[in-house]
């Protein structure tokens, strides 16, 4: 019974971790970032509005001649100060609701691909290639994050101003149209973050052909770091550099992989109260059966054999765990991969709230435990053997 | 010692102190059993007979004095070989059977004819012929629960001389028997030590193992206290 729930709290925690780590490494990801990056080298340590990927088109059309690259989106990133004019002022009245805000332009519909930016928005619409983002003749379209637009006090269909400096030195401002607020899940980046369309931006700021960032969203996880790999190379002699989410999101991977450690940990304490209750099931075994043990010895069984008969009994005892904790973990893996659990309160990875975590079933989910067991068995059932080895036969038939 | 000697002991005292307290169980007893022999060793209860038993086995080892088992020395002997040499030349008989209650009669018999790494079809063939003699083959299948006290010792007796050893040790054999039970075995035994001329020593107060052996060694308060004949005694 040990044996098998360590098994079964085993595998459980690996599915659950790798499930709900897996899933929250891809909501991150896909909500936002992407697996890999390619910027402009240097950029990363030093985001210069400078610091520019030319000739982006020619790095996407690359991207989609890989086949896991799923899609790719370029962005902008720049800073400004907006400015809104306070609700039922009159028109004669200065923009004084004012902060300062990132400046994120995008392409909306390959931000839409990639990051399904739209089912983000609380209120409003997303953004949409149109005249005004050709021509200052018009005002542009803005959509602010939730917080931002709850400190310059502005809902959709507001007008604001936003000042900044571009490339070439000269300023860069312009007025726009509030057209949708945006939640992302991050209160701290929905906090100072506006977006506009890239073409805009590259206007706004002369980027005209230049982007910062061209996001990678990938089919899986799994191959990030090899795909990574393969876009530097296809991409060398070019001054740009390629990063995986491991790279440009440390904070967060870090983060992830500090909570890996204490899961590895956990699954270590339940090994380890496995490993207690397996010694003492075989120890009150061997003390059960040391006339058993006394007999074989008096028919001339040597200890040797009696060691390695305590073994294998252990093992296969571990064989049977094995099959019976992998049916019970097996279970409730495939009933927390389908439900999931639903966290309350919030979990918040790097500002990311997550709502629902689920399990996964992987290989991993059944060999570790089982090596784990068959670990413990062989270990734990060698003292006991060698206590079975040096059974007194004379005096366990006297005495029992 | 000679050719025919099976056991020789000299000077052999076991002093127990498993509580602090010495218990003296065997005082000094110098004794040989040659081969073919049908002795039983009697005494009443706690003058040192199964202890006796047990250091002329190699079950136990003599606190003073020496014993050749087929003129080697068992202090001699390392725990393998004395392992290897009881499994190939004794085999045991209990006072309360001491079957493996797990496995079957026939799986029993075969156990130390499996630590010999005798072939499986030589095995079975073997129990089936040992089974016939005490009379207890259509039992083969069955574990030892399911069957009464003398078939378990009939079994147990099957076990002792499958592997044909040449020395059989019975530690009163008869204890859990009814007297006809007890007398069909010894009849058995007996038959087998004048047809194969295994030596057989028996600890025990019965009667009617007393009025079967050939020869009876007497045992108090851990010494010999005198040889005789069955008719003697």
């Amino acid at each position: 019974m040990t044996m098998i729930g360590g098994f079964f709290l085993s595998s459980l925690s690996i599915g659950w971790m790798d499930g709900s780590y897996g899933s929250i490494i891809m909501f991150f990801t896909n909500n936002r970032t992407g697996q890999i990056q390619v910027h402009h080298k240097g950029y990363l340590e030093d985001p210069s509005i400078y610091s520019t990927i030319g000739g982006y088109q020619t790095v996407g059309a690359f991207l989609d001649s890989i086949p896991e690259v799923r899609v790719w989106a370029p962005r902008i990133y720049s800073g400004a100060l907006l400015a809104v004019r306070p609700r039922g002022a009159g028109s004669g009245n200065v923009f004084s609701n004012s902060a300062a805000a990132s400046v994120i332009g995008i392409d909306p519909a390959m931000e839409e691909a990639a990051t399904d930016f739209s089912d983000r928005i609380v209120n409003g619409e997303m953004l949409t290639a149109s005249a005004a983002d050709t021509s200052y003749a018009a005002a542009g379209q803005i959509i602010l994050g939730r917080e931002l637009s709850i400190i310059l006090d502005a809902s959709v269909g507001d007008s604001l101003v936003m000042l900044s400096q571009a490339a070439d030195g000269s300023s860069a401002d312009r007025k726009y149209v509030i057209r949708g607020i945006v939640s992302s899940g991050n209160a701290d980046i929905d906090r100072n973050t506006c977006y506009i369309t890239l073409s805009d931006a590259q206007i706004l700021f002369a980027l005209q052909g230049k982007v910062h960032e061209i996001a990678v969203m990938t089919h899986s996880l799994g191959r990030v770091d090899e795909l990574t790999g393969e876009i530097s190379a296809g991409l060398s002699g070019k001054d740009l550099e390629t990063d995986s989410w491991k790279t440009f999101a440390k904070e967060f991977y870090n983060g992830m992989k500090a909570d890996e450690v204490q899961l590895k940990i956990m699954i270590f304490v339940i090994v380890l109260v496995a490993a207690m209750g397996v010694l003492n099931t075989i120890l009150m075994m061997v003390l059960e059966r040391r006339r058993e043990f006394g007999v074989m010895k008096a028919l001339g069984t040597r200890p040797g054999f009696i060691v390695r008969m305590v073994v294998l009994e252990a093992n296969i005892m571990g064989a049977i765990s094995v099959i019976a904790g992998a049916i019970l973990s097996t279970s409730g893996l495939l009933f927390l991969s389908k439900h999931g659990l639903v966290m309350d309160p919030p979990l918040n990875y790097g500002g990311t709230v997550f709502r629902e975590m689920i399990a996964s079933i992987t290989p991993e989910c059944y060999w570790i435990p089982a090596i784990c067991v068959f670990i413990t068995a062989s270990t734990v059932s060698f003292l006991p053997a060698l206590k079975a080895a040096h059974t007194k036969a004379a005096k366990t038939l006297r005495a029992v | 010692m000679t050719d025919i000697d099976v056991i020789v002991a000299e000077g052999v005292v076991k002093t127990y102190d498993d509580s602090g307290v010495p218990v003296h169980a065997v005082r000094g007893i110098d004794y040989t059993l040659s081969k073919g022999e049908f002795t039983a060793i009697i005494g009443p209860s706690g003058s040192g007979k199964t202890t006796f038993l047990n250091v002329l086995a190699g079950l136990d080892t003599p606190t003073e004095g020496k014993v050749w088992l087929s003129g080697k020395l068992i202090s001699d002997m390392s725990g393998k070989e004395l392992s290897d040499f009881r499994r190939d030349h004794i085999g045991f008989i209990f006072q309360a059977y001491n079957l493996f209650p797990v496995l079957t009669v026939e799986e029993n018999v075969e156990y130390v004819m499996l630590l010999q790494g005798i072939l499986s079809v030589e095995r079975h063939d073997r129990v089936m012929n040992i089974l016939e003699k005490v009379g207890i083959a259509e039992y083969a299948g069955r574990l030892p629960m399911q069957l009464s006290g003398g078939q378990q010792q009939r079994a147990a007796v099957a076990r002792a001389m499958v592997s044909r050893p040449s020395l059989v040790i019975a530690d009163e054999p008869t204890a859990n028997l009814d007297s006809k039970t007890s007398g069909a075995l010894l009849d058995m035994m007996r038959q087998l030590n004048e047809d194969t001329g295994m030596t057989f020593l028996f600890s025990t107060h019965d009667e009617i193992v007393m009025r079967r052996a050939r020869k009876i060694v007497i045992i108090r308060d851990g010494k010999i206290d005198g040889k005789a004949s069955s008719e003697e005694i």
